[in-house]
């Protein structure tokens, strides 16, 4: 990483947030192959391995969407539609393919609208199953096998399972950072604000993982070092949704006076707190992707009775409650989302069954609907100090 | 409050053919006997179309609930708002499909009151013993609805059977996956039979099943080349109608009455191929339906296009099914019945995929899309884009687009407006649009483009 250009820990957080893919250029300027790639549901572990670096294209809330509505439909998700947008006028034009999972409708059947619109060298589609039995685990193992064959035959060099155990350990190793970022935020106050967390994981997602591992140690040891963020009295939210890939709403929640302090979002904790087992590095990523990693896309069978159902489904997030010590609980959707869309009955009252006041939130991705939630968050806020 | 809307009255379409008229009260008869089937103990399963496993539980003698065609027929009896509504009121997003919505409003109510809603349409949704989802392309709420109706019925299983079909890729050819897609559907059914065994106590009878699945093969090829009549000028059935006889296709597939119907369904054609009887007597210019479900409340747009000298003699939604002799496998070899299921799904899936690699750029949608134009003698495509599916209403524009590029212009609407919300509808717009998309076509005409 050029330190001396870009500073360090949350300096560079904020460099790459701001100028997002400006070191992906950068090292496309060197010669590098860069995949783009939607979603959390890339294994990102193989892209590592052969020798890609892998970018998470993202959109844009402070950019109206103009271009992608002459080739998408606007009944899109329009964090989709505005990631789509951002690619259309040319914001990634330094990719070299992309690789898109089946996550949910909005990504998946706009799959055949990226390929053709970008005309990129390389595009894969990653048709994840949704069951997580072991049919759908062994299914699901045959096509990482197939996108590993595809993208060997596009690298030009085989990904041998050295490579992958070694890229495997390095995305762990990331993980782990985000997890130990995490920690800091346990203390009252938080050692950092959810605004500077999502900051930082948003610039990680853009870097090579070896880049990514440093700024988050960086940033980490900074924090410790720099003391707490202000004290006073204020709720500790935690926010559920499906991806988040701008401070705007998290910032909004703070500037209104609370903490976020922790999340189920990507990129997240569902994104990062889950690891890969090394054993069988396929295997290992398959029931990493598919079993570990909880989200609205997947459907997991029931096991148990009903109770039980919803612990295994939402059970990590009253443990994170309790674990960061969260005061209310802000779930945030966007409009035409399906997989969280349909839980959201199901979330809130299982969260509220615990004890924990939820506010349902549904907006639309752009700073103007972003705006108009500030009145709700400041009552909620309001009914959480009054208790 | 929504117990106080009645529904609106409804306009009757007018078909072209009789064996269309059929299917209103058809649909009402099994609508009442999936009630009554619940009265009398039948196990009843919640189901999709499009799923794979039609025989299944025909074989095992479950009574289906279709859901989807439930909302439909509220939407058509225009009277599904106050179902959006209590769902809107659960926290269910208006931006969710409205089928799935119509569905969680109503059993959402039915769950509140123990027992039916106020004046439900056509005695209501029957409550189910088991839910069967399924993990696929097609759409999320296959897997998302019935989970999330377990808010309302955490007593009611689900089983969520995955049927995926390879995608259409350049690094790959799909030949190369194809066995590993079909071992995971004969996979997910054989869990399938597992589970309806265990909720229904009785066990499958697999030489029934292989029955089925031969009448099943059977009624697939009827079905095709019955619609293929429709290639005659005039045309003896449009889309409107199609509409409705896609009903034993999709809602009754594996059943003698579905190869009847069809039978039934090609004898009148060809009597209205000899004797010259189109849908209308003078055909100024051809349709496709080229995508997107329809908005069962305004079905009689289709009458509107045909006042105006329009006709559609074919159509993209609801032709679920090809000739099975025209894969490039024999079917017929593969005697394992749950194994014969997943081949015809797959090789359904990809059958234009062939076809579009042989032109440069080209696309299996798009391909489809030109070989009806040429078979059917096509002057213009009509799509409608539903604001609240994903799965059949994405990748209209796109595919409009790729059709200009490696094929050729041809004037195109896209209409837009939902399947079951009629609050989406401005009927004065949309015939507005439909005036305008005919002056087009006649421009064109009359250019001799």
């Amino acid at each position: 990483m050029p330190e001396e250009a870009a500073g360090k820990g949350l300096a560079v957080a904020d460099r790459y947030y701001q100028d997002y893919g400006s070191r992906a250029r950068e090292l496309k300027r060197q010669g590098k192959k860069i995949l783009g790639y939607l979603c959390a549901f890339v294994p990102v572990e193989i892209i590592t391995a052969a020798g890609f670096i892998p970018f998470r294209i993202k959109g844009d809330v402070n950019e109206p969407i103009t271009k992608a509505d002459t080739e998408m439909e606007t009944i899109v998700c329009p964090l989709v539609r505005s990631c789509f947008d951002m690619s259309l006028k040319g914001s990634y034009e330094f990719l070299d393919g992309i690789v898109i999972p089946h996550a949910c409708d909005s990504i998946c059947r706009t799959y055949d609208v990226w390929k053709y619109s970008l005309n990129l060298p390389y595009s894969h589609l990653i048709n994840m199953p949704h069951g997580t039995g072991k049919p759908s685990l062994d299914f699901y193992q045959a096509l990482l096998g197939t996108f590993r064959t595809s993208l060997s035959k596009f690298a030009g060099v085989e990904i041998s399972d050295r490579e992958l155990i070694q890229a495997i350990k390095l995305h762990n190793q990331n993980r782990a950072k985000v997890r130990e970022l995490y920690g800091l935020r346990k203390a009252s106050p938080p050692l950092i604000s959810g605004t500077e967390v999502a900051k930082v994981l948003i610039a990680s997602v853009s870097i090579p993982v070896e880049e990514s591992i440093k700024m988050l140690g960086d940033v980490i040891e900074e924090v410790r070092q720099r003391g707490g963020v202000p004290a006073r009295k204020s709720a500790r939210i935690m926010v559920v949704g499906a991806q988040v890939d701008s401070i705007a709403f998290i910032k909004l929640i703070e500037d209104s006076g609370a903490w976020v302090v922790a999340d189920d979002l990507c990129p997240g904790a569902r994104e990062f707190f889950p690891d890969v087992t090394v054993a069988d590095p396929i295997e290992g990523i398959a029931e990493r992707y598919l079993r570990k990693v909880k989200c609205g896309r997947t459907y997991r069978e029931m096991e148990g009775n009903y109770e039980e159902y919803l612990e295994d489904r939402f059970g990590h997030m009253s443990r994170m409650i309790k674990d960061f010590n969260v005061d209310g609980v802000v779930l945030y959707i966007y409009k035409y989302c399906d997989p969280f869309g349909f839980e959201v009955p199901q979330i809130k009252s299982y969260i509220e069954s615990k004890g924990t006041p939820v506010l349902y939130l549904e907006d639309e991705y752009s700073m103007s609907t972003i705006g108009r939630l500030r009145t709700r968050i400041q009552a909620f806020l309001e009914l959480l100090g009054s208790k | 409050m929504t117990e106080e809307k009645k529904p609106e009255e409804k306009k009757k379409r007018k078909t072209a053919t009789e064996a269309a008229s059929k299917i209103g009260p058809m649909v009402k008869a099994t609508i009442g006997g999936t009630v009554q089937a619940r009265e009398e103990g039948k196990p009843i399963a919640y189901s999709f179309i499009c799923c794979c496993y039609d025989e299944i539980i025909r074989a095992m003698d479950i009574v289906p609930v279709w859901t989807e065609n439930y909302a439909g027929v509220c939407g058509a009896k225009r009277d599904a708002q106050r179902f959006l509504e209590r769902a809107e009121a659960e926290n269910f997003s208006r931006s969710l499909c409205t089928y799935a919505l119509c569905g969680l409003g109503f059993d959402a109510w039915r769950e509140e009151l123990g027992e039916m809603p106020p004046e439900p349409p056509w005695g209501g949704q029957a409550r189910p013993d088991m839910m069967l989802g399924s993990g696929q392309m097609l759409c999320d709420p296959r897997n998302k609805w019935y989970q999330a109706a377990q808010h309302y019925m955490p007593d009611i299983p689900v089983y969520d059977a995955g049927a995926p079909w390879p995608p259409y890729e350049d690094d790959y050819d799909y030949r190369e996956v194809q066995d590993y897609y079909v071992k995971y559907i004969v996979e997910e059914l054989k869990g399938l039979v597992k589970f309806l065994e265990k909720h229904t106590g009785r066990k499958m009878d697999w030489d029934r099943l292989s029955e089925l699945v031969d009448l099943a093969d059977r009624t697939w090829n009827l079905i095709w080349e019955t619609y293929e009549l429709r290639r005659a000028v005039p045309t003896p059935m449009g889309t409107g109608d199609a509409m409705n006889t896609m009903v034993p296709m999709v809602f009754m597939m594996g059943t003698q009455e579905a190869y009847d119907f069809y039978q039934e369904l090609n004898d009148e054609l060809k009597h209205k191929i000899a004797n010259k009887e189109g849908v209308i007597p003078d055909e100024k210019y051809r349709l496709i339906w080229g995508g997107g479900l329809p908005s069962w409340f305004a079905l009689s747009d289709f009458n509107y296009f045909n006042s105006k000298g329009a006709v559609f003699p074919v159509e993209v939604t609801y032709r679920m099914v090809e000739a099975i002799y025209h894969f490039d496998i024999d079917l017929s070899k593969i005697t394992d019945p749950l194994e014969h299921i997943a081949w015809r799904w797959v090789k359904f899936w990809t059958y234009w995929y062939d076809k579009a690699k042989k032109r440069l750029g080209s696309h299996p949608d798009v391909e489809r899309l030109i070989q009806y134009i040429e078979d059917y003698k096509i002057d213009g495509i009509v799509m409608h884009e539903a604001f609240s599916c994903r799965s059949w209403h994405v990748g209209l524009i796109w595919q409009l687009n790729l059709l200009k590029k490696v094929y050729k212009d041809i004037p195109s609407l896209i209409l837009e407006s939902d399947i079951v919300d009629i609050s989406s509808y401005n009927e004065a717009d949309t015939r507005a649009r439909i005036d305008t998309f005919i002056d087009t076509l006649e421009a064109v005409k009359s250019q001799g483009r």
